[in-house]
């Protein structure tokens, strides 16, 4: 597992944990709609992984849309990794 | 020691509020675009050694697109973000008729969209840390209308809608908003007021007292202290009591 999916998994557990959300299996067809996070869950994983990486895909281009799937959300941060 | 971050902070009431704040145990990072001599004279007072500091930061708040950089490099050197105190702004004053264009772009700009702006980075770095105070400076203008202040009177007036539902937004986090409305406070920003007009001012206030910036700095302090760990998407009023 690449240390960008490992550290991006690891995020969505903890954010899921303090917000007192139950998270379904961290697969990569996981529908993110379907992850019981709202859209303030993903604004804090997105800062914290920022502060993690030093990537914020989201902020550099105005035309990235936001991923569908899990596998979607963590292809997005490697390809921008790498 | 907590981290605040106050624009505006080198002079008038953002000194006042800096001032206060350091005096309360903060290490106050005053943000402006130059360090004015009233700045410099509040930092050698503040005495080494004792709680709380005072320290500045050029910076021009108009540069938006620079906004992300400064908040990363403020983290970089001093760490988690406690407060942001969003106080820096024009009080460009005039008809609406014969208004500038431009002049109406700049208050729009540095007093709505920079404070925006900068809460946008600020806040996400509080979000990562698990939480924070935002303070947003608002005014009585907001609320109550004054002939000339048409422009100024709309971006306060944002302010305070903003405050709300940020505060909406991030309290799940943590993170409580609120602002404050200063009414006429002794500064540069009013030194424009004639005798009659300042006299005026003072006969309809309650209090028959103008406010001074470091009530101002009273109400600042405690919003982003404990006391007021459950208060947020609120505007306290500090203007001896001129609106009420």
């Amino acid at each position: 597992m690449s240390s960008v999916r490992s550290r991006i998994l690891s995020q969505f557990r903890s954010v899921a944990k303090e917000q007192n959300k139950e998270l379904p299996p961290l697969s990569d067809d996981l529908v993110l709609l379907d992850s019981e996070l709202d859209s303030l869950c993903f604004a804090v994983i997105v800062a914290r992984l920022e502060d993690e990486l030093g990537i914020d895909p989201f902020s550099a281009s105005e035309d990235i849309e936001f991923p569908v799937t899990l596998g979607d959300f963590v292809k997005i941060y490697e390809d921008v990794a790498t | 020691m907590e981290n605040v971050i106050v624009t505006g902070g080198s002079r008038g009431l953002g000194l006042g509020i800096a001032r206060k704040l350091a005096t309360a145990g903060y290490r106050v990072i005053a943000i402006a675009r130059r360090e004015d001599e009233q700045l410099t004279r509040a930092i050698r007072q503040n005495e080494p050694g004792k709680q709380g500091s005072l320290l500045f930061r050029a910076f021009d708040l108009e540069d938006t697109s620079g906004i992300p950089g400064l908040v990363k490099q403020l983290r970089k050197e001093f760490g988690s973000i406690y407060g942001l105190v969003n106080n820096a702004g024009l009080g460009t004053s005039g008809i609406l008729a014969t208004m500038h264009d431009k002049k109406i772009q700049s208050l729009v700009h540095l007093n709505t969209l920079s404070p925006i702006i900068f809460t946008k980075y600020v806040v996400r770095s509080m979000m990562a840390d698990g939480g924070g105070r935002i303070v947003n400076v608002a005014s009585v203008v907001s609320f109550t209308g004054y002939s000339g202040l048409s422009v100024y009177g709309a971006t306060k007036a944002s302010v305070v809608g903003f405050t709300r539902s940020l505060a909406r937004e991030v309290g799940p986090l943590g993170i409580n908003v609120n602002a404050v409305a200063p009414g006429f406070v002794e500064t540069d920003m009013t030194e424009g007021l004639g005798e009659q007009e300042r006299a005026q001012v003072v006969r309809r206030s309650a209090l028959h007292r103008l406010v001074e910036a470091e009530d101002v700095g009273n109400a600042v302090e405690f919003l982003l202290g404990d006391k007021s760990r459950n208060i947020t998407g609120t505007v306290l009023t500090v203007d001896a009591g001129n609106t009420a």
